[in-house]
């Protein structure tokens, strides 16, 4: 065990040292002192602002029942998770060097996994510091450190607790129990729940009246009456005995709580420390994923997850002869899961025109609350999918041009020019995120004619011009968002990179500072790219009015006049593109 | 010494390694060679107790690595084919750390020796993450040897070093047989590196045994071909998949 403190002592200390001097570089630096601002202000709120926001309109015991008995119900759920849905078979992981260092030593498991547990530790405190932040608004005249400390413990419980369920999932799976016969324990479980429920219900009195719950107390009281009958206060119990020191009043009340928290957690870690579960094999899986991962975001690839390694079906073929570009739009595409990734979309939007189209059946003149409730869902799925396309564009355009960095030797050898290769990679994003905008917007367009349109005089042509023009304007626009992020990782490399390799360069408050300083530097550029293209359609908008006062052609003048302006100044940030990476030195990186 | 009786490795109902039996006596080295997916790696893990074999028994230095695995590993080195060190430990703490995990006595001069023999004296404060990959695969050998392990295994040993860094590894390896009679198992697909080195060949193809024995009598028993050639012979279709 001394040469496992010593490798945290040491790593850490190293850690600290290195980055402090580090700090030295001034992209570090201002990264420094940008991320602590952005930490100041932003817990700003949460350390003296308490109590000012997002408070619940109950008396105050009504709200510390609710949020008790909620966290409790919350807590038994992510429990029961760790069972339903393991998130892997080593809940315990390791590096690459500890599986190289430790696991042919001789070290025993029990040490590896103190060890593990140990080493989390730094990473929970900080967790439970983070919370206590958030959280403080709810503060009730209790102290800061009582309240991290609560955090602590459940935040550990948790931790052990996966581990500790996978472990045992991992033991039964070894000794030949398949996952069906762990699947129909479970079932049987929920039955067991289901009758324990069942049997309360019937032991509780009648339901008051509707008109009464509203009124809240009625309410509160006849629901808290539920969990104080048959058998629930007694499942519930362990689950709140453990979250019972944060909602503790006052410290007597908390180191009253305590020893029963202190009790199950102290259960749960002599639970783990003695499973004899073997965990080498999911560990070095494990190990070996997340350094496919590690070297894919290192390389700049946006890779959230592994691919599962089937081969993806291209969208098009691809014909040996013709345009360059057309190559890397093909490769592109792939990458985003080419025809899988479309028949989902494809799939996913038909499920809701379908749902848009029902309702324009419907009679729209005094809807139904059924009627506005599966509206607002439609509408809201096509918000999310506009908010994800967004996202999705700039992502995954600059993941590619970054990419392109990585392999910058071998597009080099390419007989072709920047351009077509900047072009061609940003494509592939930019086509997807259009397809899934028009069909959010087609759809909302849909949902607001057969509410508004029916009634409304003049809302279709009106609404039309307006959706028409966004959609024409939609693929320039992305196209405009995906250039400056490229460009800037070409033009500055060393500020989208870390200097150093391995882990080492990835983490820390000034690396974190560095990427708001990029994102908020690409933000305003973006704007500022926008200004000549709103400054022209502005004046189109009154030109057109000289001539014409009929809303749709104003409209499709100004449109049209922005596009293009949009349009050159896209050609124009291809070609510098382009330019910059015929110009780029390999030998700079 | 190591023995090896019906060494099996399941991974649910797939047999990455089936009934593998051999022994490597002090002083032999032992060539795993196998085409991609054979199970090389799988068996040279199971043998330095890295995963727990589902059937059979390792031996290694006299103890069971099953039921006694820390007297077991405390005479096993294990190179793994790519160097991983601790991002945040220099070369000299990535050895002291190794000698505190073995209780290494004399660890410091061992340490200072085997930077010289590798040409890592003058790096010996950097930390990993500033080193090449060959210089890597140095530390991780001067971290493997440090606390003279009767029994060694390499994971295709040579990747990455430079000409000169191979000549030293392979005189490295030679001399712990030789001096001190170090029982050392290679997997490789480097044939000629094996031919070099190995006194004996295991040849393994889809998880099992398909040849074994001294380097001659393998050889004799093909009339006197090259290892390449045997090795085609013996793998036929599996071979370059």
């Amino acid at each position: 065990m001394s040469a496992l403190g010593y490798l945290l002592s040491r790593s850490l200390a190293n850690s600290v040292t290195h980055r402090i001097k580090r700090l030295r570089q001034p992209k570090y630096l201002i990264g420094a002192v940008l991320a602590g601002v952005y930490i100041y202000f932003y817990f700003y709120k949460f350390l003296f602002a308490a109590g000012q926001n997002n408070r619940l309109v109950l008396p105050p015991e009504e709200e510390a029942m609710w949020r008790h008995l909620g966290s409790a119900i919350l807590f038994a759920a992510t429990i029961a998770l760790a069972w339903i849905l393991p998130s892997s078979r080593a809940a315990i992981t390791f590096t690459e060097a500890e599986i190289a260092f430790l696991f042919p030593a001789p070290v025993t498991r029990r040490t590896l996994i103190i060890f593990k547990l140990l080493r989390s530790q730094l990473a929970v405190l900080l967790m439970a510091v983070l919370f206590t932040f958030i959280t403080g608004r709810w503060r009730n005249g209790i102290d800061a450190w009582t309240r991290t400390g609560s955090w602590w413990i459940i935040l550990n419980t948790l931790t052990l607790h996966r581990i500790g369920a996978s472990f045992a999932l991992s033991r039964l799976h070894e000794r030949g129990l398949a996952d069906w016969k762990r699947r129909l324990a479970f079932l049987l479980a929920v039955a067991g729940l289901a009758f324990l429920v069942w049997h309360t219900w019937r032991s509780l009195p009648p339901m008051p009246a509707p008109q009464n719950m509203q009124k809240g107390a009625t309410g509160t009281l006849y629901t808290n009456r539920i969990f104080q009958t048959g058998a629930l206060p007694w499942i519930l119990a362990p689950f709140r005995l453990v979250i019972a020191p944060y909602f503790a009043h006052g410290t007597a009340q908390f180191l009253a709580t305590l020893p029963a928290a202190l009790g199950i957690l102290l259960a749960h870690f002599i639970w783990v420390v003695r499973a004899d579960a073997s965990f080498e094999d999911a560990a070095i899986e494990t190990a070996k994923r997340r350094s496919v991962l590690l070297a894919a975001a290192r390389k700049g690839e946006a890779r959230l997850s592994q691919t599962n390694g089937k081969a993806r079906v291209p969208l098009f073929r691809l014909r040996p002869k013709g345009f360059k570009a057309t190559a890397f739009l093909w490769k592109s595409l792939i990458r985003m899961g080419g025809r899988r990734t479309l028949s989902r979309w494809t799939m996913f939007f038909l499920a809701l025109a379908g749902g848009a189209f029902w309702l324009t059946q419907q009679k729209m003149s005094n809807p139904s609350p059924g009627l506005i409730g599966i509206a607002v869902a439609i509408g809201g799925a096509c918000y999310l999918a506009l908010l994800l396309s967004f996202i999705m564009v700039g992502q995954q355009a600059a993941g590619q041009l970054r990419q392109g960095i990585a392999g910058m030797d071998l597009l080099k050898t390419y007989p072709l020019p920047g351009w077509q290769f900047a072009l061609g990679e940003l494509l592939g994003p930019i086509l997807i995120g259009t397809l899934i905008q028009w069909a959010a917007i087609g759809i909302v367009t849909t949902l607001a004619f057969s509410f508004v349109g029916k009634h409304e005089e003049g809302f279709n042509t009106i609404g039309l011009s307006i959706i028409g023009a966004v959609a024409v304007f939609l693929p320039l626009f992305n196209l405009g968002t995906s250039i400056l992020p490229g460009a800037a990782a070409l033009a500055f490399p060393g500020w989208f990179k870390s200097t150093e390799p391995g882990a080492a360069g990835q983490g820390g408050l000034e690396v974190m500072g560095l990427r708001l300083l990029l994102g908020i530097s690409q933000l305003l550029l973006i704007a500022i790219s926008f200004l000549p293209v709103a400054f022209f359609g502005a004046a189109a908008w009154f030109a057109s009015g000289l001539f014409t006062t009929v809303f749709v052609w104003k409209v499709a003048a100004t449109a049209l006049t922005a596009g293009f302006v949009l349009a050159l100044e896209a050609a124009c940030g291809i070609a510098w593109l382009g330019w910059l990476y015929d110009r780029f030195d390999i030998s700079s990186e | 010494m190591i023995a090896v009786d019906g060494l099996t490795k399941l991974y649910g109902d797939f047999a990455a390694v089936s009934d593998l039996s051999f022994v490597v006596h002090p002083g032999e080295v032992l060539g795993l060679v196998g085409p991609n997916g054979a199970g090389k790696t799988t068996t040279l893990r199971c043998l330095a107790g890295i995963i727990p074999a589902t059937r059979g028994k390792v031996t290694i230095d006299g103890y069971n690595i099953a039921e006694e695995p820390l007297l077991a590993k405390q005479a096993v080195s294990f190179f793994s084919d790519e160097p991983r060190l601790f991002d945040y430990l220099t070369v000299r703490q990535h050895l002291e750390f190794t000698a505190r995990l073995y209780h290494v006595a004399d660890a410091k001069e061992r340490g200072k020796k085997l930077l010289e023999e590798l040409d890592m004296a003058d790096k010996a404060d950097l930390l990993s993450s500033e080193l090449s990959r060959g210089m890597k695969q140095k530390v991780a050998l001067a971290c493997g040897f440090l606390h003279e392990p009767r029994v060694m295994f390499f994971d295709e040993p040579l990747t990455g070093l430079d000409p000169l860094a191979i000549r030293r590894t392979k005189e490295l390896i030679i001399s712990q047989a030789r001096d001190r009679g170090v029982a050392i198992i290679i997997s490789s697909h480097l044939l000629h590196l094996l031919e070099e080195l190995c006194s004996h060949v295991l040849i393994v193809k889809r998880g099992t045994k398909a040849a074994h024995g001294t380097l001659a009598d393998i050889r004799a028993a093909h009339e006197g071909a090259d290892l390449e050639e045997i090795f085609v012979r013996i793998v036929g279709e599996d071979a370059g998949k």
